[in-house]
Parts: C-alpha cells; sequence; structure tokens
C-alpha cells in the first residue's frame, strides 16, 4: 500500500512541473507585465523601475527566468506578491485553507444528504417520493453553482437570517472562541449550501442507480432467501458494495470542488483561493497566479491520489493489481 | 387474448428488425423515450426563437431608458370592468416613499373619460374629446397621540394626472381614509425630516392621512379647461386610458437573419406605454429581448465549441491511437498536464492574459476558442482508447493488408466506428459550453455590455439590493436550467437510442 501510495507520488511531479511549464508560457503570452502600472506613474523614476526589473529578473530570458522561479519554488518560496506586497506561499496558505474549508464541509454536507437520499429514493423506487427526487436531481444537475448561488443570496436578502458577505462579522476579533466558531458556521452555511446542493443530487442519482443493481445481485437475493432481516441485508450486504463506485467518485469530486468554489467564493466575497487568483488575474500578478495554479493543480491530484488509494483501501481486487 | 397481442406484437417486431433500415431502428428506438423528444422540441423551439429574436422581441436590446430602470414585469390585463376584453396594458410609475425613500414601481391610472353632476347640472366629458383629466387632492395627515391629542401635520393639495390602484376610491367616495397603527410606519414619521419635529416626545398611537378631492380639471381637445369644484360633485361614471397590445406592428430597426432589414415586430404597445414581459434591467432595458438576444449566444456558443473540441479530439486521438510511439506519449502527457489544472482556473486564466478591450464578435470567438481548448483533452483520450481498440479488429487489420495509406485508414475505417459515441459525448458536452460561457460572462470575463448573454445578465444581480427588490433579474437564469436540461436529456435518449440492446440487434 505505501509501496503504491509512493509511486503515485513520484508521478505526481512531471506533471506538476509540465503544469508549472504551461503556466509559465501562458502567463508570458500576456501582454504587458506588473510594472507597466509602475511605469505610467510619472512619480516613480526609471531607476526604481530599472532596479525592480532586475530584482524581479524580468531583464532575464525566459527560460532562465522560469528556471530562477522553479528554483526558489523548490524551497518553498513562490515568489513575492507584488499587489498584496506579501510573500505569495503566505498569501496562498491562508487563502487555500479558506477555500479547503468550504470544499471539505460541502462536500461532507452533499455525501450525508446525497448518500441518506439515494438509499431512501432506491428502497422507495417509483413513488412519488423518488419521482419528486428524481425530478429535483434533473434539474438540480442542470442548474449553475453561480445561479444557485445567487437565488440562495436572494433568500438571504429577503429574509435576513444569515450574512451574505465576506468570512467573519466586524466585531469578530472581541467575540469569545465559541463565538467566533459559530460566526465563521453563520458565514460559511450559504457558499456550503450552494456548493454543496449542485452535488448532491449527482451523489444521490448515483447511489440510488448502484443499491438498485446491487439489489438485483445473487448474494443480495440469497441473504434475503436464507430469511435474513430486510435491514440487516439492505445495510450490511448491498449497501457495502453498492458505495465502492462512489468512494471512487469522492476523490474526484474534491478536486472538481476547486473548480465550482470559484464562482461561489466570488459571489458571497469568501476569502479563498478562487478569489485570490481572479483578483490576481486581473491585476497581472504573476507570480501569485503562477502559485495559485500551481497550489490549486496539486490540490487537484492530491484528490484523485486520494479517491485511488481510498478506493485500493475499500476495494481489495484493486489492491491485488 | 392478451397471448395473442403479444404474439402479433413479437412477430411485427422481428419483422421490423429484420427489414428496417439501421436509421429507421435508431428512430424507433429514439422515439421511445418520451422526455428526449420533448427535450428535441424544446430546443427546435430556442433554435427558431433565437433566430427570430429580433422579430419576436418589442424593444431594442442595445437602447437605454433610465426613465423605466428596473421596472417590475408589466402587467396584462385581459378584463375592464369585469368584462373581457383586448389584452391591454397601463402605464407604471416608479414611486419613491417620501418616508422611507424605497423605490417601487406601480400602474398609474389616467382619466380617460368622466361623467357626473354637481349642483344637480350634468356634465360629461367624453373619450374623444378629453385631451388630458386633472385632480386637485387634498391631503392632511394628523397624529394622534395616547392622551387622545390631535397633532396636524401636514395639510396640502396636491395636482395629478393619475391614480394609482388603491387611491381610484377617491373618485366615487371624494373621500379616503388610511390609519397607520404599526410601530414601523409611526417610527417613519418620527425620523422623517418633514414631520419629526413635530412629534418630539409624543407618545404616538396612530397616524392617519385624509385625503379629499378637491376640484377636476378638464383639459378638452379644443384647448379649453373647465373646472369642476365644489363639495357637491358627484361622479357617475369614469374610464381610464388605456394601451391596447398591438401585434404585428412597426417600430425600431433590426435585420432579419442578420441581412434582411425590418421593422416589423410580433407585439408591442402604442405611445410611449411599455409592455415589460420580464420587467426591464438597471439601463431601462427590456430583460425579456435581452433574454432572447442572449439565447444567440448561448444556444450557438456550445455547437460550435463541440464542433471545434471533437475536430480536434478525433485528430489528435486518432493520430495518438493510430501511430503509438513518441507522439503518442508527447500528446498524452500533454493532456494529462492539462487536465491536472482545474478547469475554471485555467478558464479564467487563459482568459485573462488575452486582451480585453476587443469587439464583441471577436470576444466570442475567443471563448469558443478558449472553451474548446479545456474541452480537447478529455476528448482525445477517450477517441484514442477506442482507436486503440478498433485497431486489432480484422478489417482494420485487412485494409492495412490492402496496403491503403494510413490516412485513408485512420478516416475512413476507424474514425466512423466512433461515430455512435461522439454523437452521444457532443450532446452531452454541449452545457459544458453553455455553462462556461455564462460562467465566464458573470464574472466578467466574457461577453462585455451592451452585447447580450445569459450570464452577463445575471451579473447585475450579484448585488443584494437589487436582487432584494429586482427578482426578475434571476430568470435568464431558469433559461440556462432549461437549454442545459434539454441537452442532458436529449443526450441521454440518444445514448439510449444508440444502445445496441434498444436497436433489437
Amino acid at each position: 500500500m505505501l509501496k503504491y501510495i509512493i509511486r503515485r507520488i513520484i508521478v505526481a511531479i512531471p506533471v506538476l512541473i509540465g503544469v508549472s511549464v504551461l503556466c509559465f508560457i501562458i502567463i508570458q503570452m500576456a501582454p504587458g507585465d506588473f510594472l507597466d502600472q509602475l511605469r505610467i506613474n510619472p512619480a516613480i523614476s526609471k531607476e526604481t523601475i530599472d532596479k525592480m526589473t532586475h530584482q524581479f529578473g524580468l531583464d532575464k530570458p525566459v527560460v532562465e527566468q522560469y528556471f530562477m522561479w522553479l528554483k526558489s519554488a523548490v524551497t518553498g518560496n513562490f515568489g513575492y506578491s507584488y499587489s498584496y506586497r506579501r510573500p505569495v506561499s503566505s498569501l496562498i496558505w491562508s487563502r487555500a485553507y479558506n477555500t479547503f474549508i468550504l470544499a471539505i464541509t460541502s462536500l461532507i454536507f452533499s455525501w450525508i444528504i446525497g448518500i441518506g437520499l439515494g438509499i431512501f429514493s432506491a428502497l422507495h423506487k417509483y413513488t412519488a417520493a423518488d419521482h419528486i427526487l428524481t425530478v429535483l436531481a434533473f434539474i438540480g444537475l442542470a442548474t449553475p453553482a453561480f445561479f444557485l448561488g445567487l437565488i440562495l443570496l436572494y433568500f438571504a436578502a429577503r429574509t435576513g437570517t444569515f450574512p451574505i458577505t465576506g468570512m467573519t462579522s466586524v466585531n469578530h476579533e472581541h467575540m469569545t472562541t465559541i463565538g467566533k466558531i459559530v460566526d465563521i458556521l453563520k458565514h460559511l452555511f450559504l457558499p456550503m449550501l450552494a456548493l454543496g446542493l449542485i452535488r448532491l443530487v449527482g451523489i444521490m442519482r448515483q447511489m440510488r442507480g448502484q443499491l438498485l443493481d446491487v439489489m438485483h445481485e445473487d448474494y443480495v437475493l440469497f441473504a434475503v432467501a436464507k430469511g435474513m432481516p430486510r435491514n440487516v441485508v439492505i445495510y450490511k450486504h448491498a449497501l457495502r458494495n453498492a458505495i465502492n463506485p462512489l468512494i471512487t467518485m469522492f476523490g474526484y469530486a474534491l478536486a472538481s470542488l476547486l473548480s465550482g468554489a470559484l464562482i461561489i467564493e466570488i459571489i458571497f466575497s469568501w476569502p479563498g483561493l478562487g478569489r485570490l487568483i481572479y483578483n490576481a488575474l486581473l491585476e497581472q500578478d504573476v507570480y501569485l497566479v503562477m502559485g495559485s495554479l500551481l497550489i490549486s493543480s496539486a490540490m487537484l491530484i492530491g484528490g484523485n491520489l486520494v479517491a485511488d488509494i481510498l478506493l485500493a483501501w475499500a476495494d481489495p481486487r484493486v489492491r491485488l493489481r | 387474448m392478451k397471448r395473442e397481442e403479444n404474439t402479433a406484437k413479437n412477430l411485427e417486431d422481428s419483422f421490423e428488425r429484420q427489414y428496417l433500415s439501421r436509421t429507421q431502428l435508431l428512430l424507433r428506438a429514439f422515439k421511445k423515450s418520451k422526455l428526449a423528444i420533448i427535450s428535441f422540441w424544446v430546443l427546435v423551439f430556442f433554435y427558431i426563437v433565437a433566430i427570430l429574436a429580433g422579430f419576436l422581441s418589442p424593444y431594442d436590446p442595445y437602447v437605454n431608458e433610465l426613465k423605466s430602470s428596473y421596472s417590475p414585469p408589466t402587467r396584462i390585463h385581459f378584463f375592464y370592468n369585469g368584462k373581457f376584453t383586448a389584452p391591454y396594458v397601463f402605464k407604471t410609475q416608479t414611486i419613491i416613499n417620501p418616508l422611507t425613500y424605497e423605490r417601487s414601481s406601480a400602474e398609474r391610472l389616467e382619466l380617460a373619460s368622466i361623467r357626473g353632476r354637481n349642483n344637480n347640472k350634468q356634465f360629461e366629458f367624453t373619450k374623444d374629446k378629453v385631451a388630458q383629466i386633472d385632480l386637485s387632492i387634498r391631503e392632511i395627515i394628523n397624529a394622534y397621540t395616547d392622551d387622545g391629542k390631535k397633532v396636524e401635520l401636514s395639510n396640502k393639495t396636491k395636482t395629478v394626472n393619475n391614480l394609482l390602484k388603491n387611491e381610484r376610491g377617491i373618485l366615487t367616495d371624494k373621500r379616503v381614509v388610511r390609519v397607520y397603527k404599526d410601530r414601523y410606519m409611526i417610527d417613519a414619521y418620527r425620523d422623517s425630516f418633514d414631520y419629526g419635529y413635530k412629534l418630539q416626545g409624543l407618545k404616538v398611537v396612530k397616524i392617519v392621512r385624509i385625503f379629499t378631492l378637491d376640484s377636476i380639471m378638464v383639459m378638452t381637445n379644443d384647448f379649453n379647461i373647465h373646472t369642476i369644484s365644489g363639495s357637491t360633485v358627484k361622479i357617475d361614471n369614469y374610464t381610464f386610458k388605456r394601451y391596447p397590445i398591438k401585434f404585428f406592428i412597426h417600430s425600431w430597426r433590426y435585420h432579419l437573419l442578420g441581412i434582411i432589414p425590418s421593422t416589423l415586430h410580433l407585439f408591442g404597445t402604442s405611445d410611449d406605454s411599455r409592455v415589460y414581459l420580464f420587467g426591464s434591467d438597471k439601463f431601462g432595458r427590456d430583460v425579456f429581448t435581452r433574454i432572447l438576444y442572449g439565447s444567440r449566444i448561448s444556444l450557438s456558443i456550445g455547437l460550435i465549441g463541440v464542433a471545434i473540441t471533437f475536430s480536434l479530439g478525433l485528430f489528435l486521438g486518432g493520430i495518438s491511437g493510430f501511430y503509438g510511439g513518441i507522439t503518442d506519449e508527447a500528446l498524452m502527457r500533454t493532456t494529462e498536464i492539462i487536465m491536472s489544472i482545474p478547469g475554471f482556473y485555467l478558464l479564467i486564466t487563459l482568459r485573462a492574459i488575452l486582451p480585453m478591450d476587443i469587439p464583441s464578435t471577436q470576444i466570442y470567438l475567443l471563448l469558443v476558442i478558449i472553451l474548446s481548448f479545456i474541452g480537447w483533452p478529455s476528448m482525445s483520450r477517450v477517441i484514442r482508447g477506442m482507436v486503440l481498440s478498433i485497431k486489432k479488429r480484422e478489417f482494420v487489420e485487412a485494409a492495412i493488408a490492402l496496403g491503403l495509406p494510413k490516412r485513408r485508414i485512420i478516416w475512413k475505417h476507424i474514425l466512423p466506428n466512433t461515430t455512435t459515441y461522439v454523437i452521444v459525448a457532443a450532446t452531452l458536452s454541449i452545457p459544458g459550453y453553455i455553462l462556461g460561457e455564462a460562467g465566464l460572462s458573470f464574472l466578467g470575463l466574457g461577453i462585455r455590455e451592451p452585447q447580450s448573454s445569459w450570464g452577463l445578465m445575471l451579473a447585475q444581480a450579484q448585488d443584494t439590493y437589487v436582487i432584494a427588490h429586482a427578482p426578475w433579474l434571476l430568470l435568464p437564469g431558469f433559461f440556462i436550467i432549461v437549454t442545459v436540461l434539454a441537452f442532458n436529456l436529449l443526450g441521454d435518449g440518444l445514448r439510449d437510442a444508440f444502445d445496441p440492446r434498444s436497436l433489437g440487434m
């Protein structure tokens, strides 16, 4: 198992280097650089700009610039954010942490509710409740996350129950520890719901389909035939087998959450990685864009790795291969 | 009896299986899924609407009309005084609450004709004689304290040429009384700049507003003004100006199918009344019109994007799978790298590095190219896998043995075998392009004002204040959902139809 994980990590390194090369090429293609804003500012002398050009290595050839960046990136230094005037790595880590909180909570929310509803609708196949859930699922699968976000924003604005912007209240610093946690959870609720509900329907449909498939397997029929209680058959025999493909989905969901989180973060002003990269792009903050693209890619690759490990853990057939 | 029916059906089935062509069988299988058929016709309808957008929209999508900013959907009336009539609308008006400064919109009713008595003298002004009827209304505001004392806050007359619906009573009763007892209204009066100082230190329990009709001024078409005033005025009958909805009228200019100049529109209203089916946006543009124009972007970007992605995917996937070796390695590693960057992150990065201030047609092309760039890797990986397995089949080996050129083998023998998959996958991946465009436009990185796109229209609804007061701005989202849903269901139907088991083969 450990060997498997190590092998996967080693394979991921060239991919990450490839990602960084690709990002670097894309960013080099952009017209101008972030010093352009300073060049048009008459208050800044030419010497200062020359000094900064030299300091950031902008006067060197592109290939050399890339290796300079790579050398420092390996040691954990992703350069200096121009617009935030802070090292990129510290900026990214705090933001990545916020995105991670959002992603994980919505993941947990969607998985618990999704699997529950999936089991419910499989066990109540073709009843009114099942039909309603199916229709909702189809609509949910067609709804863009940002539109759901806007609808939630609408209800929040009408009722005023939940805060709608940011991650903390103005008086967050003066709260007790428990108050602080409650405050963050309150702010977290709507973006989490927007992200989670979209995921939920997919999981629900998958769970329903899998469980219905498994219910016709011989071992389930045998368990029923030998007179086992229905609950034991469902939860011990059928469910354990039906859930395997969903475990693979879990890891990939973690990865695709990153993309979905971007717009949600912008709508709800959640200080996460998506919003950071959006602003960095608008400001042409090269190193910040590079850093966040790389970290988000690493998170995606990590998510896929987690998916494979989870599957290997749950399904011995995969492990033996 | 039942068994006989079944055998008859079976016989027919086996007959069809034997003698119908593959296309007929496919059609037969496809027709079995009702949802897919419905989705198909919904999409056909949407495409026709998108093509005829200019004819169907009552107003110019690019002309601002700040007077009717955030006007709610216009109410279309079918009844007048309980009688069924041709559809008509009233003019609408923005009202600013003098106490809270909140804006709202309401129908304004203008008098068209009036008949009544004054001092037992009959007067009558019919619709064809009247130019305008003004009403002079006196408004008295009184506040009552808990010990029964009365404080007069205001006593003014104003002249209006229209009434709000809930003020209609003034014509028949000549006197309307409103009583406010709730805390919110009383506090609003207490906090207001005009009346607040009169209520200092008093415990107000209710506010009473009394409206009385002072006089009626009728301007006739020959520019005579008749003033009817006095306490003995009694109005027997009156009508309001109605603005009928007209069909096939000539108004703003557009190009039908992009070439034929035309001014003919399906519907509209007369004079300066407006009919906003879905309300209007911040700049007073008709949301209905802009949804129709926006549908052109959303409906076409998917088709064009898929066409580009699939040509690229088929070409690169085909080469990669057929030749193998170093080409295959290089291509597959590239796809892996592109797929390792979260899709939407890559999307906005690519968009952000490309120039922003370019003409809208070029932005559209850029979006298509960017969306296709994100889409091709997964596509070519699947095609590669399919080519690898088809390559080992006998008919390909035979073609190689016959010495056919490789290009011909790929295009004529291998790729046609992926058609089924490609059609289904193409239909199912169109929603991705629609959502991608909507998302980019929503973030301000896609289609730009004054052009219209569903995502861009939703961007206006990001503001909490706007969204709470003009929820009709969310409507484009429902069109996105319906379109995406239709493509999903159509794709599912096609997949089931192409499944060999459903063909009965």
